[in-house]
């Protein structure tokens, strides 16, 4: 063999050690939850199943309403990512284009909200919530993260990468700002504008502690609140169980990362990182 | 293109300008509905964190009698706040330093020139679908000390048996090892797109001068890749230093205690065991919040400064 | 204008999705039950999914077809037992209570202090209701032999064996150790070792869970909180550092430390799933997990009584579980009475039979212990009427009543930090329980003290 050809095996043995390992999780995810409890609960453990079975995927749907819980994470998502964006695009062009008495006090303002951490306020909203009755809605999952201090910070950075002039000949066109936005602006920064969505919806795809607060209806209830709750079950906590759960919720979401990785990776290079 | 680093943003001077009476208003409105929602969620919220930290609470939570900064000395005397902050702190440099550092190492594995590569890059960002949820109940299946896999893997190399989340000495670092491993597919993602990033003539200009190897990734990839790690080094932390979900579904704080980070223990005051004490809680809130504003403050004004702009 | 009339559809859309949603109802204030219309019961329970969660439903069904055009209940899944105990208290301070809410046993004496709920004992009383309850269970839930709920779901501890195991040993199946000190003898030999030194099976494993601890407390008849388990007057003060609890902790710890024991932490999940594996030989659990024991596993399950550390057998394990409370504030008296007669259907005896079937939850009344479907089953599983006799058998005193506490939860919480310190971080135990002891004293201070001020 020659060295070439070595050194290309050797990197596809490396890569695909690697991609095993990082892959495992995933992999004894799928074996499990195709186990019977009696398989699973063996010692030392079995990686593979001996008759695979589907039963637990049933039982699983059977004990949750996931299918539910996950439209109300794709609702809940969706709104927020959708939110975020326009609160986000109207703030972060004020902040490029427009001048105000202080605008840079302002824009300290807006980044001062990216540096409080939720939890820091979650106690008062939560009782926002209450007070204003808002348990067990899809407004409670919603309302609070419909602006985003670090969205309007990440387009501003982008909108301020186009040259004034470009704003100025708008202005003399007599172009107004909403219709300048729209037409030139939106168009040109659509890869930030995917960089600021993918984070938007995973950053609320991925909420824990808010909707484990504001929800207590399993049918209100997120995805990721469901999967938790397959360990409450008393007595039946069984692996194969929770991991049927595990690889049903996984599945919208691994395919959204084989599939969209180019696009994913397209606006992540575009957006966020120079900006 | 080139980024505003934060700090000169705000402080860079725009001078005397007249401003226009239209376009202020403009300004305003473009930004009211930010403002309006930070308002309610944010601003408003802080306040009343304020209000409630000065308070004691009844049976239910309410504020019930002013107590002034009792709630502070309680929190400041007792050693649990400096033990929160110490593990804060640990769990986050476990998690954020080997998330890099693995997250770099693997994207320049990925930048290997073979055939196919592409269907390695799509594999290795896998743990970028799971969620804190999906990633912790599957990690507390294999961390079982009876029959986890971890242990059975052990076993084969005929090595003893560890107690991952049940050794209060090895709890934080596994619950590290499934945050590391969950982060790794986003870092991954992002440091491939840095890299895919860096223009092949600059590579081309360093081949031209000699540099060769490990020289080329020091002296070019590196530097060229310093604004993804600053991304990925603020945003991390700042995850890092609010997680909840795996502690929660792994450890609920414990064993003895060794797991409870500043986040846990004031989930632990306000929400857990029937616990309400918001007085309490909303103290330990505003303590988290002074952290983070320090150590983002401390990132941007010490590190943005060794960052490479193009 | 066709760009801005997007932007304003846009931001409308935004606060459509903020704005279209489920509306709450809020809190009848009507006293007087309406003519014809049906009277709807919320009720909280804290089954999430499972045989359990079915079980119930299938009760409820049965109840509201019982009842078409009067009464309708609607179950909902509130959250696990804490999760729960924490969503009534907002509840209250939002004015959003259910008709009806499971609560766990250790929740009892704050829902008393809550003063949002209406006594059980006062619908017994007005009805001139027998509960017929089992009595260690009725002396759990009662206070001055009053009930301030209905006991629902309950269960014993048990020691659970590997009946194969015990056979290979050379041990007798049909006598499971008794006392801690037979347990150690017992894990001595059912310990096992491959070739290599690695321990294949331990002789005994227990989840870390405070319900043990309280258990162990009951078994040995002493008290777990002063004051008579709270029952005399307010507890002031918790006994976790009792010498008995010492003993029981320095037992445990040592088990561990030789090797005979394995401590897999606080989920009773992974113990569970380390017995059925054969990986630990005996364990303690509730009786709600015999079947799930029995199906899971691929050995025979035994049971036996919940083990004493003391010579003496006074005394005896306390019930486990929840009961129901019917709510006051924000619900009319008429709701509060048809809320009772759902609660009067749960206890009837071929509900609780089908309950203690389904469920494995105790047949909390005599009553449905008789039903034939339940003496049927039971013939099935012989490890449920050790249970049962364990049951009969107890002495009923304050000890044996368990301890009433408003900050019970967190109790519980400390006792388990301080049985972590134990068994993982190797803390003393005489040092570790005071330590649990002191540490909950702030709460318990504060709780005495509002609960004096309202």
């Amino acid at each position: 063999m020659t060295a070439v050809g070595l050194r290309a095996t050797a990197a596809y043995a490396g890569l695909a050690a690697l991609a095993f390992v990082m892959l495992f999780p995933l992999l004894y995810a799928v074996s499990g939850s195709l186990m019977t409890t009696q398989e699973i609960s063996t010692y030392p453990p079995a990686f593979l199943p001996l008759h695979p079975r589907l039963d637990n995927f049933r039982d699983v749907l059977h004990a949750l309403p996931l299918p539910r819980q996950f439209l109300n994470s794709l609702i809940v998502a969706a709104c927020v990512t959708a939110g975020q964006l326009v609160t986000s695009v109207l703030s972060a062009y004020a902040f490029a284009f427009l001048r105000m008495p202080f605008r840079n006090f302002v824009f300290g303002v807006f980044l001062a909200t990216m540096m409080v951490p939720w939890e820091a306020i979650l106690i008062p909203n939560y009782l926002t919530i209450a007070d204003n009755h808002l348990i067990n809605t899809y407004p409670a999952l919603i309302l609070p993260f419909l602006a985003a201090g670090f969205g309007t910070f990440l387009l501003r950075q982008f909108f301020l990468t186009f040259p004034r002039d470009l704003y100025e000949a708008a202005q003399v066109d007599g172009l107004g700002h909403l219709r300048f936005l729209w037409l030139i602006l939106v168009p040109l920064s659509r890869p930030a504008l995917a960089a600021l969505a993918i984070w938007s919806f995973l950053s609320a795809w991925n909420q824990f502690l808010w909707p484990l607060l504001v929800v207590s209806q399993d049918q209100m209830d997120t995805l990721q609140i469901g999967i938790s709750r397959l360990q409450d079950v008393e007595a039946a906590t069984a692996p194969n169980f929770i991991l049927a759960g595990t690889v049903l919720a996984l599945i919208p979401t691994l395919l959204l990362i084989y599939f969209g990785q180019r696009h994913i990776v397209r606006g992540l290079t575009a957006g966020a990182l120079k900006g | 293109m080139r980024r505003q680093p934060l700090v000169g943003a705000l402080s860079r001077a725009t001078g005397r300008e007249r401003y226009s009476a239209r376009e202020t208003a403009t300004a305003a409105a473009f930004m009211a509905p930010s403002l309006l929602l930070f308002t309610v969620w944010i601003f408003y919220p802080l306040g009343r964190s304020v209000y409630l930290s000065l308070h004691g609470n009844d049976l239910f939570g309410r504020p019930a009698r002013f107590v002034g900064g009792a709630q502070f000395q309680e929190l400041f005397a007792s050693p649990s706040l400096r033990e929160a902050i110490v593990r804060t702190a640990a769990f986050t440099v476990l998690t954020v330093v080997p998330g890099l550092v693995l997250g770099t190492l693997i994207a320049l594995a990925l930048q290997a020139p073979i055939r196919g590569i592409g269907v390695f890059r799509t594999l290795l960002a896998t743990p970028f679908a799971f969620s804190v949820a999906t990633a912790s109940v599957i990690f507390q299946i294999f961390f079982n000390p009876g029959v986890g896999v971890f242990n059975a893997i052990l076993g084969l190399i005929h090595l003893h048996p560890v107690g991952w989340l049940t050794n209060p000495a090895t709890a934080l670092p596994s619950v590290a090892l499934a945050s590391v491993w969950l982060q790794l597919g986003y870092n991954v993602l992002v440091l491939s797109a840095g890299l895919q990033g860096i223009p092949a003539e600059i590579y081309e200009a360093a081949r031209l001068d000699g540099a060769r190897g490990l020289t080329m990734a020091r002296r070019i990839t590196l530097p060229m890749l310093t604004p993804t790690l600053f991304f990925l080094l603020v945003v991390s932390t700042v995850v890092a230093i609010q997680s909840f979900g795996q502690i929660h579904i792994l450890t609920r704080g414990g064993p003895a205690g060794a797991t409870t980070t500043l986040v846990y223990s004031l989930y632990l005051n306000a929400f857990a065991f029937g616990s309400t004490n918001y007085g309490l809680a909303s103290a330990q809130a505003l303590v988290l919040f002074a952290i983070v504003v320090v150590v983002t403050a401390l990132q941007f004004g010490f590190l943005e400064r060794r960052v490479f702009y193009r | 204008m066709k760009r801005i009339a997007v932007l304003i559809a846009s931001l409308v859309m935004v606060s459509a999705c903020g704005g279209g949603s489920p509306s709450s109802s809020g809190p009848a204030a009507d006293e007087t039950a309406p003519a014809g219309k049906v009277v709807e019961v919320s009720f909280w329970h804290s089954f999430a999914a499972g045989a359990n969660q079915d079980a119930t439903n299938v009760l409820v069904q049965r109840f509201n077809d019982a009842h078409t055009g009067k009464i309708h209940v609607t179950p909902a899944f509130a959250g696990d037992y804490d999760t729960t105990f924490s969503k009534i208290k907002a509840a209250v301070q939002a004015n959003q209570t259910p008709s009806i809410v499971q609560i766990y046993d250790v929740g009892t004496r704050f829902m008393i202090d809550s003063k949002q709920i209406t006594p059980m004992q006062k619908f017994i009383d007005e009805d001139k209701y027998t509960t017929d309850l089992e009595p260690v269970i009725a002396n759990y839930f009662s206070i001055n032999g009053k009930l301030d709920s209905m006991p629902w779901n309950n269960s014993l501890p048990l020691l659970y064996i590997n009946r194969d195991a015990f056979t290979a040993a050379g041990l007798d199946p049909n006598k499971p150790p008794a006392t801690l000190d037979e347990i150690r003898a017992d894990a001595q030999k059912l310990t096992k070792k491959d070739a290599s030194g690695q321990t294949v099976q331990y002789g005994f494993g227990a989840a870390i869970y405070g319900w043990f601890l309280e258990q162990f407390a009951a078994r040995a008849d002493v008290l777990m909180c002063n004051n008579g388990n709270g029952r005399d007057k307010d507890a002031t003060k918790i006994l976790s550092d009792s010498p008995q609890l010492v003993k029981v902790m320095d037992w445990w710890k040592q088990m561990l430390a030789d090797g005979l024991a394995l401590n897999t932490g606080r989920p009773t999940g992974n113990m569970q799933t380390a017995f059925k594996a054969g990986r630990v030989a005996m364990t303690l659990e509730s009786t709600g997990v015999l079947g799930g024991f029995i199906s899971g596993s691929k050995f025979q399950v035994g049971a036996g009584p919940y083990p004493r550390s003391e010579a003496s057998t006074a005394g005896g394990p306390i019930v486990g579980g929840a009961a129901l409370w019917i709510m006051n504030n924000g619900h009319p008296a008429y709701e509060q009475r048809a809320a009772w007669e759902f609660v009067k259907f749960l206890e009837q005896p071929d509900s609780m039979a089908y309950w203690h079937i389904k469920t494995g939850y105790f047949p909390d009344t005599k009553k449905s212990q008789e039903d034939p479907t339940d003496v049927a089953f039971r013939q099935t599983r012989p490890q449920f009427d050790v249970a049962l006799q364990q049951l009969h058998a107890e002495t009923t005193d304050k000890a044996t009543q368990g301890c009433v506490l408003g900050v019970m939860p967190q109790a519980r919480q400390a006792n388990e930090v301080a049985m972590e310190q134990i068994l993982a971080s190797g803390a003393s135990s005489k040092t570790a329980l005071s330590g649990a002891v002191t540490s909950i004293q702030p709460a318990i201070d504060q709780y005495n003290q509002a609960v004096g001020a309202t």
